[in-house]
């Protein structure tokens, strides 16, 4: 759907200042049909990079290379693709219905259309009660709601979400991760960026991984996931009086009577056999599956 | 494209208009009449004529007032609240958003003239005053003084932020109406250096005062056609100019 190439950004604020590299010789491909998470800290050169897809703001060096299928000429490629600014702000005096009828006939889509679209999407979004309010009237969960709904009014091949879910409450974001899973199954392709690991890892089949305007990782999240296993054991047992030989770390919850050991998996049969000969009541066995936040904390780190 | 340019005026039009901006022109025309009755009371014969002069430099100040304030946030309040990203991120072309959104305000622009140029003609004409035509030509011209205040405005916008647009922008509208009057006195007169800044000058910047007819509309109740093709093209010229250089520069800026 998408290929990014080489990209490079510095941006000059003055004369006086020195040079910032945003984006540092990035390069990534969106596949057609995808769920794609653009992940990185904040500044670490994600706005940036959707501006540059979006041709709101022109690289240095490099090029951006849009697949046939979603035309040949800009205003076609445009047709076709769906975008939701960062906290966007919309205008304040329109109402919903207004604001959704501008956006949807510069899309070309006829009255009739925009409103059959309204119709099959405001009550998934649960803002059909609020459409004939001015915008200045809605909450922040609200705005965004009506701003997805705007991004998806045209029924767009390629969906492009800045910070899509930022500053919505648990159960927003359940519901909009929920659309956004829908109409990838939908087959569209969804680009979102983020800095929410979990919401990543949760409904995205890719990552891409920027850091300070540097490419860290771009591929499937399980087979990050996978590259990042440590193959480590978690085992419970009744009682504190247990030691295992092995090496191990060790947590006590005094609460459950219950003691916690972390071990590698190598000497996961030297221990049970252990636990089986001393006759200690074996509580759990669990296999420690690291999670893509703690893959990122990691790779910031080092 | 044309389709899409009128939809951008219309919302900015609607944007606008319900943010009550017009309650200013409505609560100027009732100062307006509040203003003209009192000063009938210390006029003797002429209550017409200064129904005239206070109307016409109402509609002025009010309409250089919409252009200058509302024209300085025009482009920055759509960067700065991202509502530019939501329209140029659809098949929308730079210059179709931003001719779009000048259109819509000059349409605002043009509902305060004609809501203020009723009131003043109405209030002359009870006055015992007459319409005449170079009135007219007065508001018209009063139009395109405003819109030519609006595009040196929205032109600033795009480099300097909205208080420096702003205020560059007014010493821009009161040189341009002074400098004619400061040629004419004998100290630049003496000084022909002076004399060269100022007609420099004029090959730049707007100058104002050729769109201002109040007095031909007031005292002399007649005006030269020559003069008055002359100073329409002059406006209407720098005017597409303006927007010429506005769109050039806005398809190639970064929009951050």
């Amino acid at each position: 759907m998408l290929k990014f190439k080489e990209i490079t950004k510095i941006f000059k604020t003055d004369l006086t200042s020195q040079p910032f590299v945003a984006l540092d010789n990035v390069s990534f491909e969106i596949p057609t049909g995808s769920m794609v998470g653009f992940l990185g800290a904040n500044g670490a050169g994600k706005t940036t990079s959707i501006k540059i897809i979006m041709d709101f703001i022109r690289a240095d060096q490099g090029a951006l290379e849009f697949s046939s299928e979603l035309g040949k000429n800009k205003n076609d490629i445009l047709k076709k693709i769906g975008f939701l600014p960062e906290r966007p702000y919309f205008y304040p005096n329109l109402t919903g219905h207004e604001f959704l009828h501008f956006l949807g006939g510069l899309s070309e889509l006829k009255k009739s259309q925009i409103d059959q679209n309204i119709l099959k999407w405001a009550p998934r979004f649960k803002i059909d009660h609020a459409l004939n309010r001015q915008l200045k009237t809605y909450s922040k969960g609200m705005l965004q709601r009506i701003g997805f709904l705007s991004t998806i009014i045209h029924d767009p091949e390629f969906i492009i979400l800045d910070e899509p879910l930022s500053g919505l409450d648990p159960i927003g974001r359940k519901e909009l991760k929920d659309v956004i899973v829908d109409v990838h199954k939908s087959g569209k392709t969804v680009f979102f960026s983020s800095h929410i690991v979990s919401d990543i890892e949760e409904i995205c089949d890719r990552v891409i991984f920027l850091q300070t305007g540097k490419m860290v990782y771009d591929g499937g999240v399980q087979s990050l996931l996978n590259t990042h296993e440590q193959k480590d054991y978690l085992v419970k047992v009744q009682g504190y009086g247990f030691t295992p030989s092995v090496k191990h770390q060790e947590y006590t919850r005094l609460a459950g009577n219950i003691t916690t050991f972390k071990i590698n998996q190598q000497d996961r049969e030297v221990l049970l056999a252990e636990v089986l000969n001393k006759k200690v009541e074996l509580i759990g066995l669990e296999f420690i599956k690291p999670s893509l936040e703690e893959i990122f904390y990691n790779i910031r780190s080092k | 494209m044309l389709a899409k340019l009128l939809l951008i005026s219309l919302y900015t039009f609607k944007e606008i208009f319900k943010s009550k901006i017009l309650y200013i022109t409505l609560f100027i025309g009732i100062a307006l009449m509040v203003m003209t009755y009192v000063a009938t009371e210390f006029t003797y014969g002429t209550p017409d004529k200064v129904a005239l002069d206070f109307g016409l430099g109402m509609l002025s100040l009010s309409s250089l007032g919409i252009s200058l304030f509302l024209g300085a946030t025009l482009l920055p309040n759509e960067i700065n609240s991202r509502t530019v990203y939501m329209v140029i991120s659809r098949p929308v072309p730079r210059w179709v958003f931003i001719i779009g959104k000048i259109l819509g305000l000059i349409a605002i622009l043009l509902i305060n003239v004609l809501i203020l140029s009723l009131m003043t003609l109405a209030c002359s004409y009870l006055l015992g005053g007459e319409v005449n035509l170079v009135t007219i030509w007065a508001i018209v011209f009063n139009c395109l003084e405003a819109i030519l205040l609006l595009l040196v405005v929205v032109f600033l916008s795009l480099f300097l932020n909205t208080t420096l647009a702003t205020v560059v922008s007014l010493l821009i509208l009161l040189l341009g109406h002074a400098i004619k009057e400061t040629q004419e006195t004998s100290f630049v007169k003496m000084r022909g250096y002076l004399n060269t800044v100022l007609e420099a000058y004029h090959l730049i910047l707007p100058g104002f005062y050729k769109l201002n007819l109040k007095d031909f509309a007031i005292y002399q109740k007649t005006i030269e056609t020559s003069y008055l093709v002359n100073a329409f093209l002059y406006g209407t010229f720098y005017s597409l100019f303006l927007l010429f250089l506005i769109i050039f520069i806005f398809n190639r800026k970064n929009i951050d």
